[in-house]
């Protein structure tokens, strides 16, 4: 990050922390230690201290407690000749400038009146309402956890025009975000414009005017502290799960409009302590590496037009609206939450009774779309702490629904259910589990609240292609028993189509730079019929880590033009291997072991080698520690394979891929397979003789010869002539 | 949350001390506590007088072993964050999960990553993990196990026990784990500790925050295969416990 940018923020930090202690100083003298100081009507005493320190202020004395703090904190300020790393100096001084603003804002109130209207809306003559009490925060707090409210945008500065104003807050609004402004820059505040407009503010709306003093953002920290508090599980003090909540789960941002002096940049600084990233429309200096945030920190000059959806993509928000009718709170914040023995009302499937999920496609005429049926006992019916199996039966018609989205829409069960807060959900298919607290219980959630839940999201989330949802829930046995057989076969179906999928059929594989900590430029390329080499991931697992966390080191990769169907070269695979081997590796063929061949990491399961006299290939597994017929064991082969370099007539891979259509395919495929170690053989005798078949040899297992027939390649040629093997008659190598 | 991790030269007590803090932890009533047993030496559930079925290491190499088997459809992320679910043993006071024995020959980035993921979720749901480490530290290394908060190096009265504290102190700097702070405790400790261990402690930068007496209890206990779970409030050594846990919480009320 920038010297420059750092150095605003300390200054502005410095800048701040002064003024409190002048404005304490000051206050004390004139009202006394003992004078009572707090926001008003809340229980957190001042929600910044209280949350991240653990302190009770409450009195002006208290308060010198928390400058000191600040102080503590404050770094010094980086000299002309001084290079150091700034982003950890960057960021304690920004919590010290939200030490020092609470500070201002706490002595605020001791005067009389205060400068704020203690309402949650603004009336006629006063437009500031400061910090949120207690009451508005247990209404608007729980929007933040169940998702209704992803986050809020914290507004600072002004826009150039009114209309801007205006048309920035509506799109922020309709994002579902709250508005947080404060912090007028020359007098002129985003607040102020709207209120010029007429613009209804305040709680109800959404837009929220804190104050005008740079000071008053700390009343949007304030709130995001309060909701790790109180719906986070943290604990006063524990910082750390405050702050790691806050940038999990609340997605708030800074959207700094107009000219941002040091003091603004001290907020900034103060708020990436959060994970809320700060996004401006001057040209400021920027910090764009992730670490604390999820991806960058700064990021200008945006334009104002595009300022919102910049922002919304910068603290990777996703807009989820769908408000599920449950009984309890639902929302991604409670996804991985363990349901524990002590705390469990009752066990379903699982380990120890039979379960299974499933989803499949219906005629629409067949489907009466919310249909909810619970057959075996409910919830009430069972006791505490027993143990009975389920079947979740969803049914889904639609115009846009096929049968291959299927699998996809079951997988989401998971995460689906998991949502809900008291009620644990593992795995899927016919290895299902759940748990459903007694809290959860005690608040009114059934088992036909499952069905609810798959409803709502389902149309929710994939309303493009499922017009109607009906579910059936199971507690019984014996119809769990029965519909699971149906339910497996269509399991097998699936897979089969899914071992029959073709590098052709799909226009994206992904790639995996997993290793690229030790063998910086390797890149693995996986595709439906050519699995990581590893042996790991395979094409399925690339798309699902990508879902998953999509700055990952798996990415879709677009094949673009072929440029040689049987190498298995395409442009767009050059070009982002190109890009991602730090521009070592122009060309790649995904098929061929000869020409222009894909790299290795040293994670291979498998190395092939050419063997030259024998017009074959050999193979090696990595625990086979003996002499191969290359003349190198297989620790010599990996450090001259691996590394993330071409080696013509070598490539590692999967076991896997030796069975793949694709296996190098371009050189002729299995039927070059020479000699293999017993082990890794034996264990791919099946695969093997099926091609064999397919190939029309007979035979063909007994004719690759392994360390028992041939440990040099003279002995391997010596064993494939007598046997006829098939290399002999192919066309050379090269 | 808040993680508190053992470590020390083998021998040296740590999977007692580890028993004796989850036992006090519970006493206090300041669950719910997530056991880790990260020594595939010694056997932590003993101590805490539960079985344990399957462990983390052993789900890992399934995993591995049967990576183009899983069951149909299924992502390895699922499969595993299932399988250690599953594995968790629980108990009203306690949950426990063995870490399992060290990796074999092979590839283990990608298990690793996962499973990192996993256990970061998992010990959201608790307010105390207690980690009872293996002296090789590799689960710290791997980084399969969380940043700490307090490492409680253990050593029995040698000078070879002493140092071996302090190398770990010093390999933890080298490594890419948070830990909030180290604390130094001797077990074992007969009436008082003699000058020439001073010495030692001293030299290789130490400094002492708590001793732990040597206790009849735990050797009786020991020898008649009785779980150290259920020691009596009033022995020496869960005394000694209670005090250096105090010591320890109230410093980090303080934010020292």
């Amino acid at each position: 990050m920038s010297k420059l940018i750092a150095t605003k923020a300390i200054r502005g930090a410095h800048a701040l922390v002064k003024r409190a202690e002048e404005e304490l100083h000051l206050a004390i003298q004139q009202k006394g230690p003992e004078t009572k100081v707090e926001f008003p009507n809340t229980g957190y005493y001042l929600p910044v201290s209280h949350g991240i320190l653990g302190l009770h202020i409450q009195t002006l004395e208290g308060l010198q407690d928390l400058l000191d703090e600040a102080k503590k904190l404050l770094p010094a300020l980086p000299t002309d000749k001084l290079w150091v790393p700034y982003l950890g100096n960057t960021l304690d001084a920004g919590m010290a400038t939200l030490f020092a603003d609470e500070i201002i804002e706490a002595i605020k109130y001791t005067q009389d009146p205060p400068p704020y209207l203690i309402e949650a809306n603004p009336d006629e003559e006063h437009l500031w309402i400061g910090a949120a009490d207690d009451i508005i925060m247990r209404e608007r707090g729980i929007e933040f956890v169940d998702g209704t409210a992803p986050g809020f945008a914290a507004c600072v500065g002004y826009c150039p025009t009114n209309e801007m104003a205006v048309k920035i807050a509506r799109e922020l609004q309709e994002k579902n975000l709250y508005v947080f402004m404060s912090a007028a820059t020359d007098g002129k505040s985003m607040a102020q414009q709207l209120r010029e407009e007429g613009i209804q503010m305040g709680w109800d709306t959404r837009l929220v005017p804190f104050g005008d003093d740079v000071t008053a953002t700390i009343h949007s920290l304030g709130f995001a502290t309060r909701a790790a508090l109180s719906f986070g599980g943290a604990q006063p003090g524990d910082y750390q799960r405050i702050l790691r909540y806050n940038k999990n789960r609340i997605f708030a941002f800074v959207l700094a409009l107009g000219p941002v002096d040091d003091e603004k940049h001290a907020q900034a600084a103060g708020a990436i302590n959060f994970g809320f990233p700060t996004i401006a429309d001057t040209d400021i200096d920027q910090i764009l590496p992730s670490g604390i945030c999820t991806y960058e920190h700064v990021v200008s000059p945006v334009p104002l037009e595009k300022i919102v959806s910049k922002a919304i993509e910068v603290r990777g928000l996703k807009i989820n609206i769908t408000k599920v009718p449950i009984p309890i709170p639902y929302g991604p914040a409670f996804q991985g939450e363990r349901i524990r023995k002590e705390d469990m009302h009752v066990e379903l499937a699982g380990q120890f009774q039979p379960g299974f999920e499933f989803l499949t496609t219906k005629d629409m005429s067949e489907v009466d779309d919310g249909k909810i049926d619970v057959f075996g006992p409910e919830i009430e019916d069972v006791e505490e702490g027993v143990q009975i199996p389920l079947g979740i039966w969803v049914e889904v018609a639609g115009r846009e629904m096929q049968p291959d989205f299927e699998p996809i829409l079951e997988r989401q069960i998971h995460d689906f259910i998991n949502c809900a807060n008291g009620v644990f959900h593992m795995g899927q298919r016919d290895i299902n589990w759940v748990r459903i607290s007694k809290e959860a219980k005690a608040k009114g959630f059934i088992f036909h609240h499952f069905g609810t839940i798959l409803h709502a999201k389902i149309h929710g989330e994939f309303g493009k292609i499922a017009d109607k949802v009906q579910v059936q829930i199971y507690t019984r046995e014996k119809e769990i028993v029965e519909l699971r057989e149906l339910a497996r076969k269509v399991y097998k179906q699936r897979d089969d189509r899914l071992a029959d999928m073709t590098d052709e059929a799909v226009d994206t594989f992904y790639s995996c730079t997993l290793c690229q900590s030790f063998a910086p430029n390797h890149v693995c390329i996986i595709t439906p019929e050519r699995s990581g080499l590893c042996g790991a991931y395979n094409w399925l697992d690339g798309k699902a880590a990508f879902k998953i966390n999509p700055t990952g080191p798996n990415q879709p990769v677009k094949k673009g033009k072929v440029l040689d169907a049987d190498k298995g070269q395409w442009k767009d695979i050059n070009d982002f291997v190109f890009q991602n081997s730090h521009k070592t590796l122009e060309i790649f063929n995904a098929y061929s072991i000869i020409e222009y061949p894909m790299t290795s990491c040293g994670c291979f399961e498998c190395i092939s080698g050419l063997l030259p006299s024998t017009n074959g290939i050999m193979i090696v597994y990595r625990d086979y520690t003996e002499m191969t017929p290359s003349g190198m064991k297989f620790s010599t082969l990996a450090g001259a394979v691996g590394g993330g370099v071409q080696t013509p007539g070598f490539i590692g891979h999967s076991k896997q891929y030796i069975g793949s259509q694709k296996f190098i395919s371009a050189d002729g495929g299995a039927k070059r397979i020479v000699w293999m170690n017993k082990a890794l053989k034996e264990e791919m005798a099946p695969v093997l003789t099926e091609i064999g078949k397919l190939e029309g040899v007979e035979d063909f297992i007994d004719k690759i010869a392994d360390e028992t027939d041939a440990i040099t390649e003279e002995e391997v040629l010596e064993h494939i002539s007598k046997k006829n093997h098939p290399a002999l008659a192919m066309p050379p190598l090269f | 949350m808040k993680t508190i991790a053992i470590s020390g030269k083998g021998g040296a007590g740590k999977s007692t001390i580890s028993a004796l803090i989850i036992r006090w932890l519970k006493d206090q009533e300041m669950g719910p506590i997530l056991a880790v047993d990260a020594d595939s030496n010694v056997n932590l559930n003993d101590l805490l007088g539960v079985e344990i079925e399957e462990s983390v290491g052993a789900i890992r190499e399934e995993m591995k072993r049967s990576a183009h088997k899983l069951p149909g459809g299924m992502t390895k992320q699922a499969f595993l964050e299932y399988k250690i679910h599953a594995s968790l043993k629980e108990t009203r006071d306690f949950d426990l999960i063995a870490m399992g024995r060290p990796e074999g020959p092979g590839c283990y980035c990608y298990a690793n990553n996962l499973l990192r993921d996993i256990m970061k979720n998992l010990s959201d749901n608790y307010s105390f993990i207690v980690i009872d480490n293996e002296a090789g530290m590799e689960h710290l290394s791997r980084r399969t196990t969380q940043n700490i908060d307090h490492l409680v190096l253990v050593s029995d009265p040698s000078a070879r026990g002493i140092r071996a504290a302090a190398r770990i102190s010093k390999l933890l700097k080298e490594l890419d784990t948070r830990i909030g702070e180290k604390l130094f405790v001797l077990n074992r400790v007969k009436k008082h500790i003699p000058d020439v261990l001073g010495k030692v402690i001293d030299e290789e930068g130490l400094h002492l925050f708590s001793s732990i007496p040597e206790d009849d209890t735990l050797l009786q206990m020991d020898q008649s295969g009785k779980p150290i779970w259920k020691i009596a409030e009033d022995s020496p050594a869960y005394q000694a416990v209670h005090h250096m846990m105090q010591k320890l919480l109230k410093r980090e009320k303080n934010g020292v």
